[in-house]
């Protein structure tokens, strides 16, 4: 019956997902887009439960599945009014744009990731919520609302002097609460939706930069951060903030990205055999108006980021320090200081929403007990030598030594060691690593101004966990090292390269007949040499024009 | 071919990065004990509380062993007072083993109220959870004069997660 009930909501969270997904014009590959949808869907359900709290309707199964589904079918008017009028079948391009491939070098990875996805799956479903600031809060809420409706019910009547996990985000209540009216005791489950969900966002969005090989590497050391790894069974906030955070980033990036590079990824599969890797990288898809996706991504950037301050409502401070670059590309764009105010109102807006929301309305006016958050800011702001401790033990203690090992493998010491060889060797970054390069040093400093303004806001708990954003902003970051993509492109060189006598390999018999695909200077793949029927064609995707410099 | 050798780089690199360093520690602890977990809890025929006493310990199993007593002395609205930790941790050394729940935890473990020698509501306290090297008691508090001296014992003790 569970299992029922699960792909029910799966199907629901992909449907009202998608609907949210296809309000943007984003086009995107398949994995992107379910991916996505799923996420949005999942973000939908977790606010659905708290905007009927907030309009005083009892949380039964009814309002709560009634609400989702009615969202679902909402949100998808617009899907079916573009069905009609495009097409069944043109929709059904648009879904599927080009054919699923695994590369057999990938199966391996693919086999270890899924050891470690099954592992985490099953211990979000077998396992109850165990972390103390859970079941503190949330959890405890949660499951005493299943009984009385409500998210401001009989736990607020209990001695809560030692917490104060009673005042987070409703988020983590939210779902806890559908899930556990699914059917599954201890909730939980949605957490590996949004942890497989990532996952597979993240490995395609990998493989789009570099070759196959790197991007399982990249992802294997991703995983393998013990700290992170246990969140992904484990409920608490900064896991989902993560993935929301990291998201709006890539589509924030996209959009500085001018149109190019786009995740509308028709164009980008890296591992794709005979497409060349230089090549996969440039210029819009086929079809793309670049204008309208690029504008496009900028306002999901601004959605995906309000998710994530409405999971951690400090995350509207990081979003803040990220407004220096947006301001740089739309002067960049010669954009109006009406239009650039405007278009960074909207952008903000979610985040704004999801700050007061929680943090305002709900705290305030809502629950029964109040929690002063202005009371909780530092009060003596002159001294700024707190501020310079914390940036000095994070990087002694979170960063770097022993500690951070057990907490985050080796994967900070290896982007510091590319870094450095990529500043000494190359002594330039690319667009796309300066962008995530920024967006790491922003992290950096803004969590260590948190921790110094709110001194509630500890090293080894809070500021260690808000530093999840830190992981997959690292990886995208090693994707764009120029090193590790001379490497991608050597591989793909080789693998595109036939075997012949002269390059010590192919059958002895048989004469080279083959072209070889060579990238020249200017960026361009060209085919030389071979035969007609044995030559692989190298198509550039239509639209690709100019190989942005 | 091409593709098969580099099937066999990939299968390299996996075998280097999962035995590199600290990587090969964490993965046998971590991720491979889950799983040989995995293979003792998919045959387990344990229900929601036997797994929760399971992950919880001894502590969960206590505060449903206070639900059961105080259910049996029918008392219309017990409230659980409990020690404070840094008692056990400082006088009884036990406070590895064992720790009072929070009030909020105990209230999500058992619907029941508990307070802390500084809670607000200590004075509605009727029963007092005591833990020792011995074994657990739940002692009923019979008066306010009994309360009193029960937090002048505890008083050098601030309570403490």
């Amino acid at each position: 019956m569970f299992v029922l009930a699960f792909f029910l909501l799966l199907l629901l969270f992909l449907l009202s997902g998608y609907g949210i997904l296809h309000l943007f014009r984003l086009r995107l590959k398949t994995a992107y887009t379910i991916t996505l949808s799923l996420l949005l869907g999942v973000a939908l359900a977790s606010f659905l439960p708290f905007l009927l709290q907030l309009l005083y309707i009892q949380l039964t199964a009814f309002t709560i599945f009634g609400s989702l589904v009615l969202a679902a079918v909402l949100l998808n008017i617009p899907v079916w009014l573009s069905v009609r009028k495009e097409g069944f079948a043109a929709f059904r391009r648009s879904l599927f744009p080009r054919r699923f491939q695994i590369l057999s070098y990938e199966i391996p990875f693919l086999m270890i990731l899924g050891f470690m996805v099954f592992v985490s799956i099953w211990r979000c479903y077998y396992l109850p919520p165990t972390s103390r600031d859970a079941l503190s809060g949330p959890e405890a809420i949660a499951e005493i609302a299943v009984r009385e409706h409500t998210l401001i019910n009989s736990f607020f009547n209990v001695d809560l002097w030692s917490t104060n996990n009673q005042f987070k985000s409703p988020f983590l209540i939210s779902l806890q609460l559908i899930f556990k009216l699914a059917g599954f005791p201890f909730g939980q489950i949605w957490l590996s939706i949004v942890f497989v969900s990532f996952t597979v966002f993240l490995y395609n969005a990998l493989r789009e930069k570099c070759h196959p090989l790197i991007a399982g590497v990249l992802m294997l050391i991703f995983f393998m951060t013990p700290e992170m790894y246990a969140y992904t069974f484990m409920i608490l906030y900064d896991y989902s903030n993560m993935v929301y955070m990291f998201l709006g980033l890539y589509f924030l990036f996209r959009y500085f990205s001018a149109g190019g590079r786009t995740a509308e990824g028709q164009s980008s599969e890296m591992g794709a055999r005979g497409l060349h890797l230089a090549e996969a990288r440039v210029g819009p898809s086929a079809g793309d108006s670049p204008g309208d996706n690029r504008t496009a991504n900028f306002y999901f950037a601004g959605l995906l980021i309000g998710i994530a301050t409405y999971i951690r409502s400090e995350t509207l401070a990081l979003a803040l320090l990220f407004l220096p670059p947006i301001l740089l590309a739309q002067r960049r764009e010669k954009l109006s200081l009406k239009k650039a105010a405007l278009a960074n109102i909207l952008f903000f807006l979610p985040s704004l929403a999801g700050y007061y929301l929680t943090t305002q309305l709900y705290l305030k006016h809502y629950l029964p007990v109040h929690y002063d958050v202005g009371g909780l800011v530092n009060d003596h702001l002159t001294n700024l030598s707190p501020l310079f401790q914390r940036y000095s033990d994070i990087f002694t203690r979170l960063l770097t030594g022993e500690f951070a090992i057990h907490l985050w493998g080796y994967i900070f010491y290896l982007t510091a060691a590319l870094f450095v060889a990529e500043a000494l060797f190359v002594r330039r970054f690319n667009r796309d690593a300066r962008n995530w390069l920024y967006a790491l040093a922003a992290l950096y400093l803004g969590l260590g101004a948190l921790g110094w303004l709110l001194p509630m806001m500890n090293l080894n708990e809070t500021t260690k966990r808000a530093m999840f954003k830190m992981l997959p902003v690292a990886i995208l970051y090693l994707a764009n090292n120029e090193l590790l993509l001379r490497l991608s492109r050597a591989i793909t060189r080789w693998e595109n390269t036939p075997w012949s006598l002269g390059s010590g390999g192919g059958s002895p018999g048989k004469p080279v007949l083959a072209a070889r695909t060579v990238l020249t200077k200017s960026g361009k793949t060209v085919a030389v040499g071979g035969t007609q029927a044995n030559t692989r064609k190298v198509v550039p995707a239509a639209g690709r024009g100019k190989r942005k410099k | 071919m091409k593709g098969f050798l580099l099937t066999l780089v990939a299968f390299a690199a996996i075998f280097i990065v999962l035995n590199a360093g600290y990587y090969g520690d964490w993965f046998q602890s971590k991720p491979a004990q889950y799983w040989t977990d995995f293979l003792k809890e998919k045959d387990d025929t344990l229900d929601q509380v036997g797994i929760m006493k399971q992950r919880y310990g001894v502590i969960y199993t206590i505060c449903l062993k206070v639900k059961d007593i105080a259910a049996k002395k029918k008392v219309a609205h017990p409230v659980i007072l409990f020690e404070p930790n840094s008692y056990y941790r400082d006088s009884l050394h036990i406070y590895a083993t064992f720790h009072a729940p929070e009030p909020a935890v105990f209230y999500y473990y058992t619907g029941l109220e508990g307070v802390w020698t500084n809670s607000p509501n200590v004075n509605k306290a009727n029963f007092l959870l005591r833990i020792s090297k011995k074994g657990v008691s739940l002692d009923e508090i019979k008066n306010p004069q009994q309360l009193q001296q029960i937090l002048n014992t505890y008083k050098k003790y601030p309570p403490t997660l």
